[in-house]
């Protein structure tokens, strides 16, 4: 009888994981659908390195299930006192080391592409020098500064606003990242996008959206005890409404308190 | 071994099924009442309360009677109000039709609208008849109990079109009730601002500043003269925009209409605790509190927050742009003493660190804050060149902060001979001692200065060059 509740404790566990599996589409479990640019690169890195990862796990659990049965104590009833074997561990070292490798040069044109100073764009509107805004990180909200009229950060006429981040679709984003106390980490599960923010430094990070939509922006670095809370939206828009908010913002910014 | 097993089995099982009956069940809202300020409980040197406990009892009972408890708060109707058709608890509604009317109809239509964006999916899960997957957030009791009452009032299969558009407006014209409200509070704010408002919740003991203590009815950014109580847009604002800078968080998160009536709940402790405080000095221990005291101290203080829309700060100009002159005429006022003065708190380079804000203890050389606010925290005053304003660094908040000066802080109002063109050009110094262009230029003098070791520059670190792409290093 226990044998039995073992043996079906045991199989739950592979049913389960295949289960959650095949399942995880339909209960929305898997991933948030992808609206970045560079999205469908990691999201393809991923399914990679899963698979990869699946089939070293059923490999692995079959070696053990096939060890497990066949030196079970009814056939062999003493085990033998073994240095092990030189070649084996040279196999089973070689292998990991390989994939570790073919994963290591998979993934640097993708990560060069989205971090590295080249990927940056340098066309289009926002770049490196000219940057669409600057986003704050502090425990525990978001604030965004546009440039304002001059395109300068750093000046009087910088526009602010809590919470929410705007931004133009389909069209190369650059912001710089900051944050005033402690590490945070800016993070849009629908870009595939996640970027520390150091205090200290001002970190550009790029972008491109390709659906309009509001997405939640979420803090994904431990930073306190109101780490939980630490929401804000990152809205995207046409390219019109992205001229009409900032017009929006500038009329309240310059406002002499009636509307 | 197999006698092990079970057991253990066992007692996990059992501990499984407690959590899911604990999580089945509904949270538990205890029933709290208010509790009385530190300054009506107050005890004096013998240990004796040096109000009579009799008295601390009724004003307890007088308080609960005008204001109601946090499981069910609600403003006392007078019968004055009742013929006038005027009832505090629904601000929406116009006066007359049983409401205080302080919505017009932009406004009521700009409430809908966001209702409309905000219950988005369950007003298309209503009109698609999906009325189960409809799901009214935890923290609106009293809709939740409508909408509950409205899916009873019909078998699901006789709603009509008619069921759907009375579904349908349950949600577009939602305005919380203060019990709402109070919910909303004791969720998002009562673990800093307490439960009566007096900022002394669990979490306030780590914050610098403290939240605020709403009992006073003093609150520091608002756009009022005469250290006025605020009006509700004010505290709007803050509500919207947090107070960067502080522990207190923007909660655009929340719908037009939640915040509304966070405001409108904050007034209710606000008042609550005025009241109190009015009767605590008025009333010595040997008078009985009578009705007419207490209805005169709630009558007094609605009547200074109904008048708080005359205290408005109005600027008749459009905002001016800074020019070089504007900031250096704001650069003579800030270090001239007869005017403005305020080289002395923030220092002749605006750094916080002018010589009035600080005492020297002789005997250790220490140095202290000297100033204290009106809660009686140690306060120092800003330093200007970080760019962090805590009201806004919109010109116009920073107009308001100089002209009327900080409640609830020694930031002093202007002094009466200073023009609105004085104000502005402080304005714009104050504006310009916290700009820092970020050109090229700048970036590379920055990046000199830190190299020097100069760093004390608010700003110093942006020196910044990551070359390499951020996250490389
Ligand atoms: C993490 C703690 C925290 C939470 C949560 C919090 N506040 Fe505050 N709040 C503060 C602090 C700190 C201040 C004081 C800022 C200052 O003095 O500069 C403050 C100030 C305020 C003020 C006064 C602003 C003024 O002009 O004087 C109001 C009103 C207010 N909070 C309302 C709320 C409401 C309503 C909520 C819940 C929706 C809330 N707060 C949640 C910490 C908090
Ligand atoms: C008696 C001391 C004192 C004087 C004089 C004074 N201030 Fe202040 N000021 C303060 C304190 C204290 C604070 C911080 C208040 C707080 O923490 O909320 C402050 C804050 C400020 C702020 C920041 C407001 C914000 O939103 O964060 C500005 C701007 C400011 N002062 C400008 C001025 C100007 C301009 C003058 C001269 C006209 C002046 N102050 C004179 C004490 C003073």
């Amino acid at each position: 009888m226990m044998r039995l509740i073992a043996f079906l404790l045991l199989l739950a566990v592979p049913v389960l994981g295949v289960w959650t599996f095949v399942t995880a589409a339909d209960n929305n479990w898997w991933f948030p659908p992808a609206y970045s640019t560079f999205a469908p690169d990691i999201d393809w890195l991923f399914d990679f390195i899963m698979y990869m990862v699946a089939f070293t796990f059923v490999v692995t659990e079959v070696a053990l299930a096939w060890f497990v049965l066949k030196y079970s104590a009814k056939r062999h009833d003493k085990g033998v006192f073994t240095h092990g074997s030189h070649k084996l561990e040279m196999i089973w070292t070689a292998i990991p080391a390989v994939a570790l490798l073919v994963i290591a040069f998979t993934q640097m044109e993708t990560f060069a592409n989205i971090k590295f100073a080249s990927g940056f764009p340098t066309q289009g509107r926002f770049t490196r020098e000219k940057p669409i805004a600057q986003v704050w990180a502090s425990q525990f909200d978001w604030r965004v500064r546009y440039p304002g009229d001059d395109g300068v950060l750093g000046t009087v006429d910088d526009l602010e606003a809590a919470y929410e981040f705007v931004v133009p679709v389909n069209e190369d984003v650059v912001f710089e990242l900051r944050s005033r106390d402690v590490i945070h980490s800016w993070f849009v599960p629908e870009f595939r996008l996640k970027q520390d923010a150091l205090p200290g430094h001002t970190i550009p990070v790029w972008f491109n959206a390709t659906k309009e939509g509001s997405y939640d922006l979420v803090c994904a670095e431990l930073c306190g005890w109101g780490h939980y809370k630490m929401s804000g939206r990152v809205r995207v828009v046409s390219a019109q409404e992205f001229e009409a908010y900032q017009a929006d913002l500038k009329a309240k910014w310059f406002s002499n308190g009636k509307e | 071994m197999r006698i092990r097993i079970r057991p253990l089995a066992l007692a996990g099982l059992a501990a499984l099924g407690a959590c899911q009956l604990d999580l089945a069940s509904e949270p538990q809202t205890p029933t709290v009442h208010y509790a009385l300020s530190p300054r009506t409980t107050e005890v004096d040197a013998e240990g004796e309360p040096i109000v009579a406990p009799a008295t601390q009892e009724h004003i307890a009972g007088s308080l609960a009677m005008l204001f109601g408890s946090p499981a069910n708060p609600r403003f006392l109707r007078t019968s004055e109000w009742v013929d006038d058709g005027f009832d505090p608890n629904w601000p929406t509604y116009a006066v007359g039709d049983d409401g205080s009317g302080e919505f017009d109809e932009d406004e009521l239509a700009a409430l809908q609208s966001d209702n409309r964006r905000d219950f988005a999916r369950e007003l298309a899960a209503i009109e698609a008849g999906e009325f189960e997957r409809v799901r009214i957030p935890s923290w609106l009791p009293d809709l939740a109990g409508a909408w509950s009452a409205h899916l009873a009032s019909k078998p699901a299969d006789q709603r009509d079109e008619e069921f759907k558009t009375e579904a349908a407006r349950l949600l577009v014209e939602f305005y919380p009730t203060l019990r709402d409200s109070a919910e909303l509070y004791r969720q998002q704010c009562l673990h800093c601002h307490g439960t009566e408002g007096g900022g002394d919740g669990p979490t306030s003991r780590f914050l610098n500043p403290r939240p605020r203590d709403y009992r006073r009815g003093i609150f520091k950014f608002t756009a009022q003269k005469d250290k006025s109580v605020p009006t509700r847009a004010d505290l709007y604002t803050i509500l919207d925009e947090g107070v960067t800078g502080t522990a207190m968080p923007s909660f655009r998160r929340f719908s037009k209409a939640e915040i509304h009536g966070l405001v409108d709940y904050v007034r209710l402790l606000s008042m609550r605790g005025m009241v109190e405080h009015d009767l605590v000095t008025t009333v010595t221990n040997d008078d009985v509190l009578s009705a007419e005291t207490v209805l005169e101290s709630y009558a007094g203080v609605w009547e200074k927050w109904n008048k708080a829309p005359e205290k408005w700060t109005e600027v008749a100009s459009e905002v001016p742009a800074p020019t070089r002159e504007s900031i250096e005429r704001g650069r003579t006022l800030f270090m001239d003493a007869a005017t403005g003065n305020c080289f002395s708190c923030h220092g002749a380079e605006g750094r916080g660190d002018g010589a009035s804000a600080f005492t020297t203890v002789p005997e250790t050389g220490e140095i202290l804050p000297a100033y204290k606010d009106d809660w009686g925290n140690e306060i120092i005053p800003r330093n200007l060149r970080q760019g962090i304003f805590r009201g806004g660094r919109r010109p116009i908040d920073i107009y308001y902060r100089v002209k009327n000066g900080i409640n609830g802080t020694p930031m002093p109002a202007a002094v009466s001979s200073m023009t609105d063109e004085d104000i502005w050009a402080l304005v714009h110094y104050v504006g310009a001692l916290s700009e820092q262009p970020r050109t090229r230029a700048n970036r590379a003098a920055a990046h000199g200065a830190n190299q020097h070791g100069n760093g004390q520059h608010g700003d110093s670190q942006s020196g910044d060059s990551p070359s390499g792409g951020g996250s490389g290093h």
